[in-house]
C-alpha cells in the first residue's frame, strides 16, 4: 500500500508538471501569465539571489514575531486560565479579536508605525498571538481539578503547583498552538510586506507580480511555499518526538 | 450578571481611554470614537462615499461566488479523498502540506493571472474557503461507523439511501462546522484581496480612505465591514444550530 501511495503521488506530480508544460508549449495559456515549468525552473537562477535575501529577511522578522507571540500567548494564556473572574470578563473580547480579520487594522498599523520592519513584526505577532492565547487559556482552565486538589492537599506551594501539575499538563496544547502560530506569523509578515513593504519576500513577490515577471514570481512562490512546509514539518517532527518522550516517561 | 457588568465596564473603559488619549495625542491618527460616529453616519447617509452601496454589493457578490465555488469543490474533493482509500492516502498529505503554506503566498500569482478585478478576489476567497471545507468533509466521512454502512447495505439499502440515512447524519456536525469556518475564511480572503489591490469593493474604499488620510472614514468603513462579517457568521451559526437539532432528531 505504501509503495503504491508513493508511486501514485510521484506519478501525479509528474503528470501535472508534464501536462502543464504541454499546455504552455501548445500555447493554450498565455506564457505572460502562466509560464511553463521549464521556464519557471530557469527563473530560479535569475531570481534566486534577491529572493533568498528577501526570504531571509522575512524569516528573521517572522522569528521575532513568533517568539513574541509564543511568550505573550503562553504567558497571557496561563494568566487568563488561572484567574476565572478575569477570564469570564475578558475571554469573549479575546475570542472576538481572534475572529476579527486583522487585515482591517493593517492600514492603521502602517499609519502608526510606518513602512519597514516594525509593522511587519507587530502585525505578525498579532496574527500568531491569538490562536496560542486562546488555546493555552482553555488548556489551563481545563487542567484536571483533582490533580490540583491533590497537589494542594499535599501542601504544594503555588509555584510548585504550576511547575509540577499545570505546566506539564498544558505542554501538548502549547505545542499545538506553536504549530498553528508559526503559519499565522509568517502570514502576517508576508501580508505587511505585500501591502507596505520595502524589503522581504512579500515585497519581492508583489514587485514581480507588478512587473509581470511570471516565471520569476512562480519561482519565488515555490521558494516560500517550500520554506514554510519545511518549517511546519520540522515542528511536527519535534512534536512527535516530544509526545513519544512524554509517552515513554509514563 | 456581575461578569456581564464587568465586560461592559471594560468596553466602556477602553472607549473612554481611547477618546481621551486620541484627543490628547493626535485625533487624526488615533480617531477617537467621537470622530468615528459622525463619519459612520456620513458613510451610511452616502455623504462621504456616494457609491458605497455598489461597492458593498460587489463585495457581497464576490463572497457569494467564492463561497459557492469553495463548497462545490470542497465537498467534491473531500468526498473523493474520503471515499477512496488509495486517493485519500496519496493526496491527503499533499493537501495537508499545501494547507501549511500561508495562503497569501498565492495571492500575487492569482492577481497576475486574474487581474485586478473581481476574479482574483473570488479566486483567493475560494482558495481560503476550500481547505477547511475539504478537510471537514474528509474528517466527517472518516468518522462514520463503517459497520453501520455494511449493515445498511446488507439490508438492501441503495448507495443513495446509505448516504442520506447513514452517512449524512453521522457527519453532519463536522460538515457544518467546516462550512462555517469556510465561510469565515472566504469572507476574509475576499477582503484581504481587496485591500491588497483592487479597483472596487469595500477593501478598495478602505485603501482609498487610508491613502488620503481620511482616517475617520477609514474607521467607519472598518466598522461596516466588521458588521458584515458578524452578520455572515450569525447566519452560519444559526444554520449550525439548526443542523445540530436535526442531528438530534434523527
Amino acid at each position: 500500500m505504501t509503495r503504491r501511495v508513493r508511486l501514485l503521488q510521484a506519478a501525479s506530480v509528474a503528470a501535472l508538471l508534464l501536462l502543464w508544460e504541454a499546455v504552455a508549449r501548445a500555447g493554450w495559456v498565455d506564457p505572460l501569465f502562466v509560464p511553463a515549468p521549464s521556464a519557471v525552473a530557469g527563473a530560479f537562477a535569475r531570481v534566486g539571489g534577491p529572493a533568498l535575501g528577501g526570504l531571509g529577511d522575512t524569516l528573521a522578522k517572522t522569528a521575532v514575531a513568533y517568539v513574541l507571540s509564543v511568550v505573550l500567548g503562553v504567558g497571557g494564556g496561563v494568566l487568563l486560565g488561572s484567574l476565572p473572574r478575569v477570564r469570564g470578563a475578558v475571554n469573549p473580547l479575546v475570542v472576538a479579536l481572534y475572529g476579527m480579520p486583522k487585515i482591517l487594522v493593517l492600514p492603521w498599523i502602517v499609519l502608526l508605525l510606518g513602512f519597514g520592519t516594525t509593522p511587519a513584526i507587530v502585525y505578525g505577532t498579532i496574527h500568531g498571538l491569538f490562536p496560542i492565547l486562546v488555546l493555552v487559556t482553555g488548556a489551563v482552565r481545563d487542567v484536571d481539578r483533582q490533580l490540583v486538589t491533590v497537589a494542594r492537599a499535599f501542601g504544594a506551594r503555588r509555584w510548585q503547583l504550576y511547575r509540577t501539575v499545570v505546566l506539564p499538563a498544558i505542554v501538548p496544547t502549547v505545542l499545538a498552538g506553536m504549530r498553528l502560530g508559526i503559519v499565522f506569523c509568517l502570514l502576517g509578515v508576508l501580508i505587511v510586506e505585500m501591502f507596505a513593504g520595502v524589503r522581504g519576500m512579500g515585497h519581492v513577490m508583489s514587485s514581480l507580480a507588478n512587473g509581470f515577471q511570471a516565471p520569476e514570481l512562480f519561482a519565488a512562490t515555490a521558494l516560500v511555499s517550500v520554506a514554510s512546509i519545511v518549517i511546519v514539518l520540522s515542528l511536527d517532527a519535534v512534536n512527535d518526538r516530544l509526545s513519544h518522550w512524554r509517552g515513554d516517561a509514563r | 450578571m456581575t461578569v456581564v457588568v464587568l465586560r461592559v465596564l471594560i468596553v466602556v473603559a477602553v472607549l473612554l481611554g481611547w477618546e481621551i488619549a486620541g484627543r490628547l495625542a493626535n485625533p487624526l491618527l488615533y480617531v477617537p470614537p467621537s470622530a468615528a460616529v459622525p463619519a459612520l453616519r456620513d458613510l451610511l447617509a452616502l455623504r462621504s462615499y456616494p457609491d458605497f452601496p455598489e461597492h458593498l454589493l460587489l463585495t457581497l457578490r464576490e463572497i457569494a461566488v467564492a463561497y459557492g465555488l469553495a463548497i462545490a469543490a470542497g465537498v467534491g474533493c473531500g468526498a473523493a479523498l474520503g471515499l477512496n482509500r488509495l486517493v485519500g492516502r496519496a493526496y491527503g498529505p499533499i493537501l495537508a502540506a499545501l494547507y501549511a503554506v500561508p495562503a497569501v503566498v498565492w495571492y500575487p500569482s492569482l492577481m497576475l493571472f486574474f487581474g485586478l478585478d473581481a476574479a482574483s478576489k473570488i479566486a483567493f476567497g475560494f482558495l481560503l474557503g476550500f481547505f477547511p471545507i475539504t478537510l471537514a468533509v474528509l474528517a466527517g466521512i472518516r468518522q462514520v461507523n463503517p459497520q453501520l454502512i455494511t449493515v445498511a447495505r446488507a439490508f438492501g439499502a441503495s448507495r443513495l439511501t446509505v448516504f442520506r440515512k447513514v452517512m449524512l447524519p453521522a457527519m453532519l456536525f463536522t460538515l457544518v462546522g467546516g462550512l462555517r469556518t469556510g465561510l469565515a475564511l472566504a469572507v476574509i480572503g475576499v477582503i484581504v484581496g481587496e485591500v491588497l489591490g483592487s479597483k472596487a469593493g469595500l477593501g478598495s474604499l478602505i485603501n482609498h480612505a487610508y491613502g488620503l488620510f481620511r482616517t475617520a472614514d477609514y474607521v467607519a468603513l472598518v466598522l461596516v465591514t466588521l458588521a458584515l462579517i458578524v452578520a455572515c457568521d450569525a447566519v452560519a451559526s444559526a444554520l449550525e444550530r439548526r443542523a445540530q437539532r436535526w442531528t438530534h432528531l434523527q
